[in-house]
């Protein structure tokens, strides 16, 4: 793969125009090939794949029979699938908030250290950022069990007398799902306000506005771009997630990705559960351009 | 509006300021949690009976999780390495084309960064379904391929695009070819870069779950698929050990090396 992407050229002066073209274009595609091909094979195709089977029939064995049926699709608006999406997109939606919110906070207080602390906090943001996801979603059953830290914590407190049952619940889940993605909220807004004057902020102050102003009228509009890439990476990864609600939440309240991978794995319906994955792909779809129109519309206001 | 001093600003940034201290307070808890239980002396996770090392013993005695361990390992090995000399094959090529077909092309690139996982999970499994393949470690490294090439592409395209030009014409001027040049000057000034890449897709291979669970067949466990049917029945303290173990695993990554391409890829360019 190596050798023949890029073999050795004549040393001796410059090759013809036109097969010199026609060479850098062989050249160019051969190094494009490996990655192209890989996202056409395995992302682009399948994709396809996975639209074209979710309007087939299953056969008895967990496969896809072929033919053609709305049947997947209808079977998905039944109100326990509905319960789901909607219950999903509530928690998608809150988690986003909660992790755009404390994400701004953490990076406009980022952005005002000294250069060198800087560098070193967020260092510190980092290291939880890849430690491993399903190490930082057990961390939570140690913490919320009964007679755990955090238990003994509010024992101490006189919230609590005695062993509380925190986990599994929908709380314990919400808290490990903005726990996962709080990092990954903090960089984009982190880099755009970075990248903000912070003597803006500073003039709207000289100029009379208060705290909540210089950020609701300064900064805020100048770190949207950070705020829409936070929201994205945080929404539609959340929509997917798995681990969580079965780890911390008991498995009770579902996401799509519960729904999905019950789908596929419990019920065998492969049909039924690409339909569900088509619905999850139209959901970020949707997603992506109500938050893009949102913030051509905040855009507009602001100017 | 009323003629506002300095002052007013103060006490609201005390409160962000505590706020975001929290917050990164918040980040460690839990992972300090896992690493103190893991010496916990006791058979339930979360009472605390006196320092132990016993776990990790456990641990070491493990077979099933060994294997598992070897399962990621290797599938985190070879996609680690296909993603980034794809993604340093491709770098080099957009370096080549005009705007609209590096735009196009790293369009489709980064796509796989935008659907949802799961998504691709199931689509790669459709495929594996109409060819009639068999689950192992071919597809788990395809599935792994496909989540971590994208991280591959944005380290080395970053480095790739602040590289001078002059120094590759500077290389042809003295006479090297292209092959020479590639060796010679392309990858040695990539070097920490290309290494960053390989880390971190290393990294993102060995602690995937959900790719894995629509890629792996029988008798290709990866490790957070074991722990994670692990966990199904209640969490122990050889999983905190474990857990600790790869935290450490992290510190080692994060440290070693590529700091500052970590940083080029979170939060931008990496000047500073």
């Amino acid at each position: 793969m190596t050798v023949t992407a890029a073999p050795p050229a004549p040393v001796s002066g410059p090759p013809a125009p036109r097969a010199g073209r026609a060479r850098h274009r062989a050249v160019t595609f051969a190094l494009l090939a490996p990655a192209g091909l890989t996202v056409l094979a395995l992302v682009l195709v399948p994709l396809v794949l996975v639209v074209r089977n979710s309007f087939a029939l299953p056969d008895a064995y967990g496969g896809i029979k072929g033919g053609f049926t709305l049947a997947n699709y209808t079977e998905l608006f039944d109100p326990v699938y509905l319960k789901v999406f909607g219950y999903s997109l509530g928690m998608a939606a809150l988690n986003t908030a909660v992790c755009l919110l404390l994400g701004y906070v953490v990076s406009y207080w980022l952005a005002g250290r000294p250069p060198r602390r800087q560098g070193l906090l967020l260092l510190l943001i980092i290291v939880p950022f890849w430690t491993d996801f399903l190490v930082r979603t057990f961390a939570w059953i140690n913490l919320l069990s009964p007679g755990g830290p955090v238990n003994g914590l509010t024992d101490a407190l006189g919230v609590t007398h005695g062993p509380a049952q925190w986990i599994p619940s929908q709380g314990a889940s919400f808290v490990g799902l903005v726990y996962a993605f709080l990092p990954t909220a903090i960089f984009p807004i982190y880099a755009t306000l970075r990248g903000v004057d912070p003597s803006l902020g500073e003039a709207a102050r000289d100029l009379g506005c208060g705290w909540w102003r210089v950020h609701t009228r300064v900064l805020l509009p100048l770190v949207r771009p950070g705020l829409l890439a936070a929201a994205l990476l945080t929404f539609i990864p959340t929509l997917g997630v798995f681990v969580i609600p079965v780890l911390l939440g008991g498995g009770k309240n579902q996401l799509v990705g519960n729904l999905i991978v019950t789908l596929y794995t419990e019920f065998r319906n492969q049909p039924m559960g690409a339909a569900a994955s088509v619905v999850l792909l139209v959901l970020m779809i949707a997603s992506v351009a109500v938050l893009g129109t949102a913030a051509g519309r905040l855009r507009r206001r602001t100017s | 509006m009323r003629g506002r001093t300095r002052l007013p600003g103060r006490l609201p940034d005390t409160v962000t300021a505590w706020l975001a201290r929290g917050v990164i307070v918040f980040l460690y808890v839990p992972i300090v949690v896992v690493v103190v239980l893991s010496f916990n002396d006791s058979d339930v996770t979360y009472k605390w009976a006196g320092f132990s090392t016993r776990w990790y013993g456990v641990l070491a005695q493990d077979t099933d999780l060994l294997a598992a361990l070897r399962v990621s390992a290797e599938v985190g090995l070879i996609s680690a390495t296909l993603a980034t000399a794809g993604g340093l094959f491709a770098a080099m090529g957009m370096g080549r084309l005009g705007p609209r077909g590096r735009a196009v092309f790293s369009g489709s690139l980064f796509l796989p960064l935008v659907i949802p996982e799961i998504v691709l999970g199931v689509a790669l499994l459709s495929v594996f379904g109409t060819l009639k393949a068999s689950l192992g470690l071919t597809t788990l490294v395809l599935g792994h391929l496909v989540v971590t090439l994208p991280y591959a592409a944005l380290i080395v395209l970053g480095a790739h695009r602040a590289l001078d030009p002059a120094l590759d014409e500077a290389a042809a001027d003295l006479g090297c070819g292209a092959w020479q040049r590639f060796r010679l000057v392309t990858v040695p000034l990539l070097k920490q870069a290309l290494l960053a890449s390989w880390l971190l897709c290393f990294t993102i291979s060995f602690g995937n779950i959900v790719m894995s669970t629509f890629t792996s067949g029988v008798g290709t466990t990866t490790l957070p698929l074991r722990v994670y049917s692990l966990l199904k029945t209640g969490l122990t303290p050889e999983i905190n050990a474990l857990g600790t173990l790869l935290v450490l695993f992290t510190f080692v990554i994060i440290l070693g090396a590529g700091l500052r391409q970590m940083r080029r890829v979170l939060i931008g360019d990496g000047t500073d």
